[in-house]
Order: structure tokens, then C-alpha cells, then sequence
């Protein structure tokens, strides 16, 4: 009824000044295809294509998984690529663990989520001193 | 330290396929038959692990030469359909540079109009029917219609075509092929008939 609360939708709240926000987080979804890339690339959302809800539902959990086994190193949100039976996942990471420990963590979610999905899993990884602040709100 | 872990990953990824890893490796003390691999101190050798043969890599199996006539086609039509315009817009540089490269001549190339689907939905999970959410799926479309192709040209042109797909695209093709007459109809009928008599052609019509 108000002009108040209209859209709460992946929107960081302005407060005081004091809150890192990334580029990502930043932009309200209608930003989309304007400001913003998509997270997630592949065909079955597109006309005449199937197989959206068990896309969704891998992505979903491929988010999570990586969440967990990088618990603490992610900098931004993950970007799942699918490319002919290939599933590859852009990652971004804190320097937070020491590069050995980076590298067996990746090859263990790669084998781990090649076997469970019964295809090629590649993670591409990039890692960050800190999280790259967009603004503060 | 990155260096290495960066080698160490091609050499994973080369492993996967091929099941060789590099080995230093003088060159008096290799066979005659790796020689033409010798790249300076490495030298792939087989690894006994995966199940490699040896003469695959000179059997060359790709080029493959028959008597029967190429197939031939009229049309090669390729939709691709995407979210992202500006990757369908390269994407189509790319392909019609590849066609030019190849010297397969391009008919034309337009823009089907886009496609949207929209659908609304409850905002809350319970009650408040008023209040709504729109969401929309918007799909671009571009055709590209190349002619007067053999079948191995076109078979290697969409090899490469789809090889280098860009995740998020999806592609249609249609091929129009151009077949020889079968032989029954390739002279007229009525060249080799004998002369029909006139009462039995009467007496088809009326029981008709």
C-alpha cells in the first residue's frame, strides 16, 4: 500500500556507511543482463529446451558443497559454466589457507563431483588477497 | 610453488588423455621410433598404468578415403538460440569467419525476433493474492544459412562449429541434402509406355 517495503529481493539494505558490499551483492536482480552476468550458464532455460529443474537443483548443491569444503574462502559467488557434458566451476578465493591445501581441496571436489554427476568437473580458481569491495552501504 | 602447480595441472590434464608423462631422457640412449617425439631433454614416455598402444599414435585414423560419392547439400541452416545477445553476436563473427576460412559461401545471416516468457507468481507463501512477482525468460535467436556444401566439409565445419560453443548458447541445424533421382523416375513415363487403347482409358474414368 506505501511506498515503503516494496521489493526485498537480493537487495543489501543501506545503514550506516560501515558495510563492505561487492559488486555482485550491490545490484538488485533487475540489473541483470544490464550490469550484471549470469552465475549460472546453460541451455535449459532457454525456448524449446528441458531439464531446467535438474540443473537447478545440481547448482544448487554444487553451491553449497563449495561453501562447505571452502569454508571461509570465497570471495564472491560461484559461476557454473556447462559446456557439452563439461561442468565448469569459477571460483574465486581468500589467500586464507596455505596453496597446498588449495590444491587438494580442488582436486578432492573435482573427483568428488566428477563421480557424483557423471561427468567432467573442472574448477577454475583465482584466489584474492581480500573480498574486492564494490561500495559500502 | 605456483609454477609448478600450474605445470603439474597440464601434466594432470595431459595424462588423463593420452596416459604418458615427460621423462628426461638422453637422446643416444632412445629408440629409433621416438625420435620424431624428442622435444630437446623431455620425451613422453608410456606409462604402464593406462592402457595405451603404442602404434595408435601413427595409425592415423581421422583422414579416411572411400569411392562413394561425397553427399551433397543445398542448405545448412544453424540456429542459435541464447539469453546473452552480445555472445550470440560474436559467436556469429566467429562462425562466419570460420565459414569464410573454409571458403563455404554464406547465404544469409539474419535475426529471428526475440522470444519472451513470462510467467507470474505469488510474492508471499501465504495468503496476500494482491501482490505479485513477474519473471521473464527472454531467448534471442540468429540464423545463419550457408549453401552449396559436401557432406565432409560440412561435417567439419559443425565439428568445429560446436566444439567452440559458448555455455549458455544452444544450437539447431538443418540440413537440406540434395539427392540424386532414383532411377524409376528419371525419365518421363509416357516416353516409354506403349500407345494406351482409347476404350480402356474411357472405362477408368467412369469407374472412377
Amino acid at each position: 500500500m506505501g511506498v515503503i517495503l516494496q521489493n526485498r529481493a537480493a537487495r543489501v539494505r543501506v545503514g550506516k556507511g560501515d558495510k563492505p558490499v561487492t559488486y555482485e551483492q550491490a545490484h538488485p536482480p533487475h540489473y541483470i543482463a544490464h550490469r550484471k552476468g549470469w552465475l549460472s550458464l546453460h541451455t535449459s532455460n532457454l525456448d524449446g529446451e528441458g531439464g531446467a529443474a535438474e540443473r537447478t537443483v545440481e547448482d544448487v548443491f554444487i553451491r553449497k558443497f563449495i561453501y562447505g569444503t571452502f569454508h571461509g574462502c570465497l570471495a564472491n559467488e560461484i559461476v557454473l559454466k556447462r559446456r557439452a557434458n563439461v561442468l565448469v566451476v569459477c571460483a574465486v578465493f581468500l589467500q586464507r589457507l596455505p596453496p597446498y591445501k588449495f590444491y587438494f581441496l580442488v582436486g578432492y571436489t573435482e573427483t568428488l563431483l566428477s563421480f557424483l554427476y557423471k561427468c567432467p568437473v573442472r574448477l577454475e580458481v583465482q584466489t584474492v588477497p581480500e573480498k574486492v569491495i564494490y561500495k559500502y552501504l | 610453488m605456483a609454477a609448478w602447480g600450474g605445470v603439474s595441472r597440464l601434466w594432470r590434464r595431459g595424462c588423463q588423455g593420452l596416459g604418458t608423462f615427460p621423462v628426461n631422457y638422453s637422446s643416444r640412449d632412445m629408440p629409433k621410433q621416438y625420435r620424431f617425439l624428442l622435444n630437446k631433454d623431455l620425451l613422453w614416455v608410456q606409462f604402464s598404468g593406462f592402457h595405451t598402444d603404442l602404434h595408435h599414435h601413427k595409425d592415423n585414423s581421422l583422414i579416411s578415403i572411400s569411392d562413394e560419392p561425397d553427399t551433397l547439400y543445398r542448405k545448412l541452416s544453424v540456429l542459435v538460440k541464447g539469453h546473452d545477445k552480445t555472445v550470440l553476436d560474436s559467436y556469429e563473427y566467429f562462425a562466419v569467419l570460420a565459414a569464410k576460412e573454409l571458403g563455404i559461401s554464406i547465404e544469409k545471416i539474419h535475426e529471428p525476433p526475440r522470444k519472451i516468457e513470462r510467467f507470474t507468481l505469488l510474492k508471499s507463501i501465504h495468503i496476500f493474492k494482491k501482490h505479485r512477482v513477474q519473471y521473464e525468460m527472454r531467448t534471442h535467436y540468429r540464423c545463419l544459412e550457408l549453401k552449396h556444401l559436401t557432406g565432409s566439409t560440412a561435417d567439419v565445419y559443425l565439428e568445429y562449429i560446436q566444439r567452440n560453443l559458448p555455455e549458455g548458447v544452444a544450437m539447431e541445424i538443418k540440413k537440406t541434402k540434395l539427392e540424386k533421382l532414383p532411377e524409376h523416375i528419371q525419365k518421363p513415363i509416357w516416353d516409354k509406355l506403349p500407345s494406351v487403347e482409347e476404350t480402356a482409358t474411357g472405362a477408368l474414368e467412369t469407374g472412377h
